[in-house]
C-alpha cells in the first residue's frame, strides 16, 4: 500500500512518514513542490495525503490536476478548518478532509476507511495462528489444542490475536488495551485482567497449562 | 403624553395668567366696570387660553407619537436624530441638532469598536490556525516516539512515559485552543457549517480515538450503542461531544464508566451521554450551562473555566439541537442531545 504525502512543514512531514511507515504503509514524501503533481502521478500511489496551504500551488489546485489524470483517493490534511474549505475540498473530489491537529489513531482509522472504500483494503491477515500446538482460529473465533477446542468472546479473541502476532515477546498491558480500543472494545485495566483470567481458564479446560506468561511491569507473553 | 402631565408642565404659564386675570379683575372693579362685564371678559380670556392650550397639546402629542412610532419601527434607534419629524418649534430643532451631534459620535465609536472586534476575531482565527501546526507536530512526534520499539538511541527507560505525558498536555492545549476558536465563531455559525448526513457512531468513535490515551490512563470503560444517523455539522458536534467527554473524565468516579446511546423516536434522535461520576448538586444543575459557572465541583481543586458547557449550549442553540442534563448526586450525570427530525429532508427523500 503506497501513500504519497504532500506536506510542506518539514517536522510534520518527517513524523507523518514515520507514523505511516510504522503502520506498514510505503510512503513517499517529497520536499520540493515545483512539480509535485508530476511526482505524484509518476509514483502511482494508492492514496494521496494533501496539505492545502503549500508554497506555490494550493492543495485544491493539485487535487484538481491529479483528478484529471488518475482516480487516486485524496485526503486533505489541513489546519484550515472552516466549512467553506471543507466543502471546496469535497467538491473537488477529495475523499476525506481531516483538520489539524490530527491524532495518530484518528488519522490511521480514516486512512484505512478511505482505502477500504476505494476497494484497496489491505489483504486480510492470515486467520490461523499457531504457537506450541495451540491454534487460534480468527475466522471461527475458536481456540484449538489437539482434539479440543474452546469458544472465545470477541475481547478474548482480540487479546490472543495481539499476543499471537508477536509470539515470544512481551506485550505491555497498555499496548493490549490500546489494541482493544482500536477494535472498538473500550475496556479498562481491570477488565483486561478479568479477560486474561478467563482466557487462562479456557486454556486449562482444553488442557493447556501456563500458556500466557505474566511479568510484572512488562505485560503478557505467549 | 398625558393631558394632566402636559398641564402640570405648563403650571408656570397658568399661574402667570391667573395672576394677570386677578390683576385685570381688580383693575376693572376699581375703574368702575360692571361686574357682568368683568366676568364676561375673564371668561373670554379663559376660553382663548384653554383653546390655545388644547391646540398646543394636540400638536405636541402628535409630534411625540410620530417620534415614538419611528423609534419603535427602526432597529438602530441611535439613528433617531436623522428620522425625527420636522418641527416648527425652535427648541425641537435645537434638541434635534444636539441629538444628531451626540449620535454621530456614538455611531463612530460603535463602528470603531466593531472594526477592532472584527480585526481581533480574524487575528484569533488565523492565530488558531497557525498554532495548530506545531500542536500537530508535537502530537505526531510523541506518538511516534512512544510507539517506536526502543530502537532510537534517545529512548532510555521512562522516556515513553514522558512522551505520553507530553502528548496528554499537548491535547489539553489543543482543547483550550479549540474553545477559543469556537467561542470566536459561535455567534456566526451560519457562516461556517456544513449540514450532512452524519452517523453518530462515527463521531463518537472519532472522539474516543482522539482521547484514547487520556481515557485509558484514567481507567475509563466505555459502552457505545449509537448507530443512528442525523443531519448536522460533524465538526461542531464533535466539539460538543468532546467537551462533554472531557467533563466526564475531569469529574470521574473510582471506576469510571461512560455509556453513549442513541435512540430514535418520533421527535428525532436523542443521544444520551451518561457517566457514573460524582454528579451535580441539584442547586447547581440549572446553572451548569451558564458562562463562567464552575459549580461546587469545579471550585474545590480542579481547574475549571466554566466555558465548556456554555459553548456547548450556544452551539446547540445555533444548530437547533436541544441540550439538557439530568443528574443524581453521587450516582452520575446524564446529558441529552436531541436532534430534531428534519422534515424538509424527510419530504425530499420521499418524493
Amino acid at each position: 500500500m503506497h501513500i504519497f504525502v504532500i506536506e510542506d512543514e518539514p517536522l510534520i512531514r518527517r513524523e507523518l512518514k514515520i507514523l505511516l511507515e510504522n503502520a506498514l504503509y510505503q510512503v513517499t514524501a517529497p520536499d520540493t513542490f515545483d512539480s509535485v503533481t508530476r511526482q505524484a502521478l509518476d509514483a502511482r500511489p494508492d492514496l494521496v495525503l494533501l496539505d492545502i496551504n503549500l508554497p506555490g500551488l494550493s492543495g485544491f489546485e493539485i487535487c484538481t490536476q491529479l483528478r484529471q489524470q488518475m482516480e487516486v483517493p485524496v485526503i486533505f490534511l489541513t489546519s484550515r478548518d472552516n466549512s467553506a474549505d471543507e466543502l471546496n475540498g469535497l467538491l473537488l473530489g477529495g475523499d476525506d478532509y481531516i483538520s489539524k491537529p490530527y491524532h495518530a489513531p484518528v488519522l490511521l482509522a480514516r486512512i484505512a476507511a478511505v482505502l477500504k472504500r476505494a476497494g484497496n483494503a489491505r489483504p486480510g491477515e492470515t486467520s490461523l495462528f499457531t504457537k506450541g500446538g495451540v491454534t487460534l482460529d480468527i475466522a471461527k473465533c475458536r481456540l484449538l489444542y489437539r482434539e479440543q477446542s474452546a469458544e472465545l468472546t470477541k475481547s478474548e479473541m482480540k487479546i490472543l490475536h495481539r499476543l499471537f502476532r508477536e509470539p515470544g515477546a512481551f506485550v505491555s498491558r497498555m499496548d493490549l488495551i490500546e489494541y482493544l480500543w482500536e477494535s472498538r472494545i473500550f475496556i479498562d485495566d481491570n477488565t483486561l485482567s478479568v479477560h486474561v483470567t478467563k482466557l487462562r481458564e479456557k486454556l486449562r479446560s482444553i488442557g493447556v497449562q501456563d500458556f500466557i506468561v505474566t511479568r510484572r511491569g512488562m505485560g503478557y507473553r505467549i | 403624553m398625558k393631558l394632566t402631565d402636559f398641564i402640570k408642565d405648563r403650571g408656570m404659564l397658568l399661574l402667570l395668567h391667573l395672576v394677570c386675570m386677578c390683576a385685570a379683575a381688580a383693575f376693572f372693579t376699581m375703574t368702575g366696570y360692571s361686574r357682568t362685564n368683568t366676568v364676561l371678559f375673564l371668561l373670554l380670556w379663559l376660553l382663548v387660553l384653554m383653546s390655545w392650550l388644547l391646540a398646543t397639546y394636540l400638536r405636541r402629542r402628535r409630534f411625540f407619537q410620530e417620534a415614538q412610532q419611528i423609534l419603535e419601527k427602526v432597529d438602530q434607534r441611535y439613528l433617531l436624530g436623522e428620522l425625527l419629524p420636522d418641527s416648527f418649534y425652535l427648541e425641537d430643532r435645537l434638541y434635534r441638532d444636539m441629538i444628531l451631534r451626540s449620535n454621530k459620535q456614538c455611531i463612530e465609536r460603535i463602528r470603531q469598536i466593531e472594526d477592532e472586534q472584527r480585526a481581533y476575531k480574524e487575528y484569533i482565527e488565523s492565530w488558531v490556525h497557525e498554532i495548530k501546526a506545531p500542536i500537530t507536530g508535537i502530537s505526531l512526534l510523541c506518538d511516534n516516539r512512544r510507539n517506536a520499539s526502543a530502537s532510537l538511541p534517545e529512548d532510555k527507560p521512562g522516556f515513553k512515559e514522558s512522551y505520553l505525558a507530553i502528548n496528554l498536555e499537548n491535547q489539553k492545549i489543543e482543547n483550550y485552543v479549540d474553545m477559543a476558536l469556537y467561542y470566536a465563531r459561535s455567534d456566526q455559525v451560519y457562516k461556517d457549517y456544513l449540514i450532512r448526513e452524519t452517523c453518530l457512531e462515527d463521531v463518537v468513535y472519532q472522539i474516543l480515538d482522539k482521547n484514547r490515551l487520556l481515557l485509558i490512563q484514567n481507567r475509563v470503560r466505555v459502552q457505545t450503542d449509537c448507530k443512528e444517523t442525523v443531519y448536522t455539522d460533524e465538526k461542531w458536534i464533535a466539539f460538543i461531544l468532546n467537551q462533554i467527554l472531557l467533563n466526564s473524565v475531569k469529574y470521574r468516579s473510582e471506576s469510571p464508566l461512560f455509556n453513549i446511546r442513541a435512540n430514535r423516536d418520533k421527535d428525532g434522535v436523542t443521544l444520551l451521554l451518561e457517566d457514573n461520576g460524582p454528579g451535580i448538586p441539584p442547586e447547581d444543575l440549572p446553572r451548569i450551562f451558564d458562562k463562567g459557572f464552575t459549580g461546587s465541583n469545579g471550585r474545590d481543586n480542579r481547574r475549571s473555566t466554566g466555558m465548556g458547557l456554555y459553548l456547548c449550549r450556544r452551539l446547540c442553540e445555533r444548530l437547533g439541537i436541544r441540550l439538557w442534563a439530568e443528574s443524581e448526586y453521587a450516582v452520575g450525570t446524564k446529558l441529552y442531545l436531541q436532534f430534531p427530525v428534519n422534515s424538509y429532508i424527510h419530504d425530499a427523500r420521499k418524493n
